[in-house]
């Protein structure tokens, strides 16, 4: 084991059950201090359930949570020394900004001059000073989302959490505000566990992706090492987009190709006729019939395209999958 | 037609009611109150000169059912509003049967109130109610629970909190329903306990609620009537009868109408006062208005 290990967060076969519905599947996961795991996945995958185990807003029914080799599983979320932005931003609506930056403090006892002195502080980092005074009601959705990171640095917490923190703003906003959250949130001590759906989001922010389905892992790694070598079909067809191509090739195998990996010509491997062209970005995504079904392929907008192309591919770029399964088969 | 004559058209309806039920009512005691209207006039409306609110102002029976029906609605307002608070935050919590828990606890404050009083005067009966056959079987002896101020006064007030408390606490567990989980939780995890949470968080939230359910309880609890018609007739000796009672009494017993009509016109004015006191104060503790919520 490396000198660290024990240090940062770490899962330990986590599991939750309500009823006899199995929402997480013994999750092993580590995060190293000052490391961003994003946690990814579609509704339903159990990446919400985990932070709030991690919090301790709910109870595991298996498994330890683990920092810095102390078992958290018997501590009140208050004393966990958390810090957590919900989707909803959770902004206390009757008070002003200073305010909800206020009562947590206040509620832990901290004397009046040292509560100033770090509001002051953290207003200042975040560029809220000018909107001490407003209420949430009275902020626009990207101003909300500050103060509610505001909100969760101001603590200096442990382990800091985010729920969706930017699936309430629009595209543009979001894609600004990244590096701001990076610069603000990741590589200081705590670990940090980001929750997404949105896997650019995921790819942006972190530092390892944690790919969850139906209350499973179903791999963590680098955003590259995911999208280069996927554990199975879900990760493959998850990640990346316009989704994987995936051909029922031989009979026990399924291959898949991503789109940006076939080439046109007129001496490929597979006979395929053009059934439609759509823009993707600064790229065509075409439709083409084949053999094995229909093909998507990406490619730049100067190559020209023969109305029956011939599909070509290199060997390197095959992923092949069990059918039944969905398990990587590795030559 | 213009919007303004088409809106004013379609509210006719809905005005002319009210000004037959309300303010029809209304003008007709503001003119039998200058009027002396009873059996000894033939009850042939007579103008008196204002002497029926000389009377009133001299009246000592009415100042004190005024102060007998003050202390009884802030009272009762009062342990409603504790009470109805407790209930709605249990009601509010996650229960096994929650839904048929809060079907019941309805329950008192859909019966008709003179039902409900009738239950009652036979539970404080002496010496056959089941409470006193509670006492005898204790030990002890029957008490005449009707028969004394203090205690009657008492069993009346309970009797109005046991009835109206669902009121209010469903009042509130409505406005409880509007504050997302995720603030208590936020709260939660900045490490506040479950007091904190509620005298920094739930209450302040709950303001215009709070006022809401005050204010709708103080206008019934000042108009008091059938609770006490039923269940003391005002006694004994006229220690729980309240300002409608007696504008009642003076119309209905002693066929004065005229004084009748001061007395309720007095009881109305009064019931103005406390509800714009209310109001007033009400305002001042939610200074941290919540009318604001983030979209």
């Amino acid at each position: 084991m490396s000198p660290s290990a024990g240090a940062g967060l770490e899962l330990r076969q986590l599991c939750r059950e309500v009823g006899d519905r199995r929402l997480l599947d013994q999750l092993d996961l580590h995060v190293a201090p000052g490391e961003c795991v994003a946690l990814l996945g579609p509704s339903g995958c159990g990446k919400s359930t985990t932070l709030r185990l991690v919090a301790g807003l709910d109870p595991a029914s298996g498994g330890q949570v683990l920092l810095d080799g102390v078992d958290l599983s018997d501590q009140d979320p208050g004393e966990r020394q958390v810090a957590m932005v919900f989707q909803s931003y959770a902004l206390y609506p009757h008070l002003s900004v200073a305010g909800n930056l206020e009562l947590g403090l206040k509620v832990r006892g901290m004397a009046p001059r040292e509560r100033q002195r770090r509001i002051e502080a953290t207003l200042e980092l975040l560029q809220l000073g000018e909107l001490r005074q407003r209420r949430p009601a009275q902020l626009s959705g990207g101003q909300r989302q500050r103060v509610a990171l505001a909100r969760a640095l101001l603590r200096q917490p442990r382990i800091v959490l985010l729920d969706e923190p930017m699936s309430n703003l629009d595209a543009q906003l979001r894609e600004e505000l990244r590096p701001e959250l990076r610069r603000l949130l990741c590589g200081h001590e705590q670990p940090v566990i980001y929750v997404t759906h949105d896997q650019q989001e995921a790819v942006g922010m972190a530092d390892r992706i944690a790919l969850l389905d139906a209350g499973r892992l179903q791999q963590v790694g680098s955003p590259r090492e995911l999208s280069t070598n996927p554990a199975n079909r879900f990760v493959a067809s998850f990640l990346g987009r316009p989704a994987i191509n995936l051909l029922a090739m031989e009979p026990g195998r399924q291959l898949g190709l991503r789109p940006e990996h076939l080439d046109l010509g007129d001496d490929g491997a597979v006979a395929a006729r053009l059934l439609r062209r759509e823009w993707w970005g600064h790229q065509q995504l075409l439709w083409l019939d084949t053999p094995w079904g229909t093909l998507r392929v990406l490619t730049a907008p100067e190559v020209p395209t023969p109305r029956e192309p011939r599909l070509s591919w290199q060997r390197q770029h095959e992923l092949w999958f069990d059918p039944q399964s969905g398990a990587r088969l590795r030559p | 037609m213009s919007t303004r004559t088409s809106s004013l058209l379609l509210m006719l309806p809905a005005l002319l009611l009210l000004a037959a039920v309300f303010l029809y009512p209304l003008l007709r005691y503001s003119w039998l109150s200058l009027h002396a209207s009873s059996v000894l006039t033939g009850l042939v409306p007579v103008p008196n000169g204002g002497a029926n609110w000389g009377r009133l102002l001299d009246d000592a029976r009415f100042w004190t059912e005024a102060g007998q029906t003050l202390r009884f609605a802030l009272c009762s307002v009062a342990l409603e509003l504790v009470g109805g608070l407790a209930l709605a935050l249990l009601l509010n919590r996650p229960l096994r049967g929650r839904g048929p828990l809060r079907a019941l606890t309805l329950l008192p404050w859909a019966l008709p109130t003179t039902v409900m009083a009738l239950g009652w005067r036979w539970i404080l009966n002496d010496p056959h109610g089941p409470l006193n056959a509670a006492l005898r079987s204790l030990g002890g002896s029957s008490y005449g629970f009707l028969s004394t101020p203090a205690t009657t006064w008492f069993f009346v007030v309970l009797a109005d909190v046991w009835k109206t408390m669902p009121f209010v606490a469903l009042l509130l567990l409505a406005g409880l329903q509007t504050i997302p989980a995720d603030l208590e939780e936020a709260l939660r995890l900045e490490g506040a306990n479950r007091l904190q949470i509620l005298r920094r968080l739930t209450l302040p939230l709950l303001v215009p609620y709070i006022s809401l359910a005050v204010l709708f309880r103080l206008a019934q609890a000042l108009g008091v009537f059938d609770l006490i018609q039923v269940l003391t007739g005002g006694g004994p000796a006229g220690s729980t009868e309240s300002l409608a009672l007696y504008a009642y009494l003076n119309a209905m017993r002693f066929l004065d109408f005229g004084y009748a009509s001061t007395v309720m016109l007095a009881t109305f004015l009064l019931l103005l006062v406390s509800l714009g006191g209310g109001w007033l104060l009400l305002r001042r503790a939610g200074l941290e208005r919540t009318s604001e919520r983030p979209a």
